[in-house]
């Protein structure tokens, strides 16, 4: 597809290369976050269990009671952070629509909020919907892309209503450290500003980082909204189930938007939600494990190719610099799809800033990795020689 | 104690009277639910079948953003049968139900520098989705017994700036239907006007006859397949002319990703069994409603004008109406209240064996 074409927001740049590579027999997929696995066994079957009990059962838009009382459990198992069930706790079509109505409910015409650059572009697009306005905090492959408390700091005014912080993020992987989380969450409590923290990502850290939550930090719970969802843990993208956790003044407006979005959200996939988090966790476990194997396969690589990249610290992607190539990261994505059929996303499309990033992920069999990664050798073969000839471009 | 910011925020929402709208409640537990507008009827083992097979074969994963392909297609050859649309897959986006279709519509179609017009009575659905983003809006005066809005109405909206309008038929409150020449003279006054319209025809499926519908410069939205027991599921549709797409698909994608792959293959499935199942669905409904509409009638109750075959609508005095709905609430039935339609004077009730006995309480009132 030419160029000219894709000067589109970053969501649909994404989207127009996706059909691309769907075009080629052999394509190497390392472009958007969906786990290979399918939906673990026992998933599936409440699934159809569900569809013979409860086919015809409603539930608010909020959800269905005992998915919620699954979820409001799972959180303080995992972060800590105790909600009620029945007034802190939204069902939401995957993580995606809880994202889009934390926006939503916190953002306003003119309002600001401020947000680590790079970030997954889709906040963008719901900050532009709700009428605001995204502040950019840069941060470093050095650091790995992890944002500055003192930076976030200087970058609050008058009109900023809200911090984004994503942890661990996405395109950028880093994870915020319990002090800089507690640094943050100070901050919003000293400008009374609201918190909105995505957390899809946590139970995927590696090395000896730990996940730290947003709204168990003193000060946080009231005036944090937090998203998580089934889609990465579980292996659970196509089935739509996310969810929103936050005070109760602030959810019940949340509520009062999803009902005016969506409305409820699919039962069966209610059912399937209950059977993921109440059901045997080992294939979280497994997925976790694997991706630890598979991410030494993608960085070994690109340390091969003399890439450079900030530690993946958590969740599943590589943020990978090819500046020193002379290509912008559209050109070099382009490149590398079109003669080696291998999807890596354009860092531009998560920020214009990032025009010399590519981000991959590690969600594909470790054979089908090293495949992509020995396709790339070969491309970065030929774009280094371009390069000595002055024609890389 | 709640930080400054949230009070703040709490009152930026609270004045948006469109958000605020109600919601249809779901049913709560121990409750006759006679407030939907149609019966979830049984579900057929083939949907069960099919959906699982799809599971089973690894359609976990995400799907296309405006649904798959086959969903699409099956949902177009459904719209252009029913009401001589010339639709084609690429025409159709699938939805995660009826909201988000109401939603992605009346936020993302091109209303110009007019006021959407809106029914004075409409589904509130179709108020909370305006809400999601304050939109402009003018009200349509509609008639007293199918509760549609007048085409004079209706001109003197597009006369008057708007380049939008939202209309429901059959109505979610009546099930009345807007006649083939009425849509016609919509159909004109849009073309004079250059303007759209978002057109919920969900409840047609309960309709006898074709529901008249234009297609240029309209967008159908409803439901996939009512009546195939996967109502819950959560599967509806945009139709709409292809360049009014790439803008709804874009906020679909931004808000959802894709519909969940179970509805969308339980839709499927049942829009390939739809023709041969849903012509017994509707007369077994049909009879079934002109049965409690005879009673009712006998009973001295006041039977609004409509034809979808999923719901009576009752027009009640405001002491009838607030002693019936004492009466039915202390029996444990939930029925729809047309105050939230914006329509004070009617309630709501689902056609169902278990209506009867409501209309016998509403009767003594």
């Amino acid at each position: 597809m030419p160029e000219r074409e894709r000067k589109k927001s970053g969501t649909n740049l994404l989207y127009s290369m996706m059909a691309e590579a769907a075009s080629y027999d052999d394509a190497v997929i390392l472009g958007r976050g969906d786990p290979d696995f399918d939906t673990p066994e026992h998933i599936i079957a409440a699934a159809k269990e569900a569809m013979v009990q409860h086919h015809s059962d409603t539930a608010p838009p909020e959800g269905l009671p005992a998915l919620r009382e699954a979820i409001a459990a799972r959180v303080e198992r995992v972060s800590g952070v105790a909600y009620d069930p029945a007034t802190e706790v939204v069902v939401t079509n995957g993580g995606q629509e809880a994202l889009f109505l934390m926006v939503l409910t916190l953002i306003g015409p003119g309002d600001e909020m401020v947000v680590p650059e790079p970030n997954y572009n889709t906040y963008l697009d719901s900050t532009r919907f709700a009428g605001g306005r995204q502040i950019e905090v840069d941060t470093f492959p050095h650091q790995n892309f992890r944002a500055d408390p003192a930076d976030v700091r200087r970058a609050v005014n008058e009109r900023t209503k809200a911090l984004l912080l994503v942890s661990p993020n996405n395109p950028a992987a880093s994870v915020i450290s319990p002090q800089d989380m507690r640094d943050l969450a100070q901050i919003a409590c000293d400008h009374d500003l609201f918190i909105i923290s995505d957390e899809i990502y946590d139970l995927f850290v590696y090395d000896d980082v730990v996940h730290t939550s947003a709204a168990a930090m003193p000060g946080a719970r009231e005036r944090t909204l937090t998203l998580n969802a089934l889609s990465k843990a579980y292996s659970m993208t196509g089935w739509r189930v996310g969810w929103v956790t936050g005070p109760a003044p602030l959810m019940e407006r949340l509520r009062e938007l999803k009902a005016a979005i969506t409305g409820a959200t699919s039962i069966i996939s209610q059912y399937a939600g209950i059977a993921a988090l109440t059901g045997p966790q080992e294939p979280v476990q497994m997925f976790a494990d694997t991706y630890v194997r598979r991410r030494r396969v993608v960085l070994d690589a690109l340390d091969e190719m003399g890439i450079e990249y900030g530690v993946p610290e958590g969740g599943q992607f590589i943020f990978a610099d090819i500046g020193f190539t002379g290509l912008d990261s559209m050109q070099f994505a382009q490149r590398v799809l079109s003669e080696q059929h291998v999807l890596v996303y354009p860092g531009s499309a998560f920020s214009e800033a990032r025009k010399q990033y590519i981000r991959m992920t590690f969600l594909q069999p470790e054979g089908t990795l090293r495949e992509g990664m020995e396709r790339m050798k070969f491309a970065m073969e030929g774009i280094r020689a371009d390069i000595g000839n002055g024609s890389a471009r | 104690m709640p930080p400054d910011s949230v009070a703040a925020l709490l009152q930026r929402h609270r004045v948006n009277e469109n958000l605020n709208a109600a919601v249809i409640p779901a049913a709560a537990r121990n409750t006759l639910d006679l407030a939907a507008d149609a019966v979830v009827g049984p579900l057929d083992e083939r949907i069960i079948e099919a959906t699982g097979a799809a599971l089973d074969a690894g359609h976990t994963h995400y799907e296309p953003v405006p649904g798959i392909d086959g969903l699409r297609a099956t949902l177009a050859q459904h719209l252009n049968e029913a009401t001589g649309a010339q639709y084609e897959a690429a025409n159709l986006l699938v939805t995660a139900g009826m909201q988000e279709s109401r939603f992605l519509t009346l936020q993302l179609i091109d209303a110009g520098d007019g006021a959407i017009a809106l029914p004075e009575v409409v589904h509130p659905g179709a108020r909370k989705a305006l809400g999601a983003r304050p939109r402009e809006t003018v009200s349509l005066v509609v008639d007293a017994e199918r509760r549609l809005p007048r085409l004079a109405a209706i001109r003197a909206a597009l006369e008057g700036g708007s380049r939008l309008l939202y209309i429901e038929s059959p109505s979610r409150l009546s099930g009345a239907t807007l006649d083939g020449d009425e849509m016609a003279a919509i159909a004109a006054l849009l073309a004079d006007h250059d303007a759209g319209a978002i057109i919920d025809r969900g409840l047609a499926p309960w309709a006898s006859g074709s529901v008249a519908a234009p297609t240029a410069r309209v967008a159908l939205i409803g439901e996939a397949f009512p009546g195939a027991g996967i109502d819950s599921w959560l599967a509806g549709y945009i139709a709409v002319p292809q360049d009014w797409l790439p803008p709804i698909q874009s906020q679909k994608q931004i808000m959802a990703i894709c519909t969940a792959t179970p509805a969308q293959f339980g839709a499927l499935e049942a829009g390939s069994l739809y023709a041969e199942e849903q012509p017994a669905r509707l007369a077994h409904m049909q009879a079934l409603r002109a049965g409690l509409q005879q009673r009712a009638r006998a009973a001295g109750l006041d039977v609004l004008a409509g034809g979808a075959a999923g719901l009576l609508a009752l027009r009640l005095s405001p002491s009838q109406k607030s002693e019936g709905l004492a009466r039915l609430a202390a029996a444990g039935y939930q029925v729809a209240d047309g105050s939230d339609f914006g329509a004070p004077d009617v309630l709501r009730l689902t056609v169902c064996d278990a209506a009867r006995a409501a209309l016998d309480l509403l009767a003594d009132a």
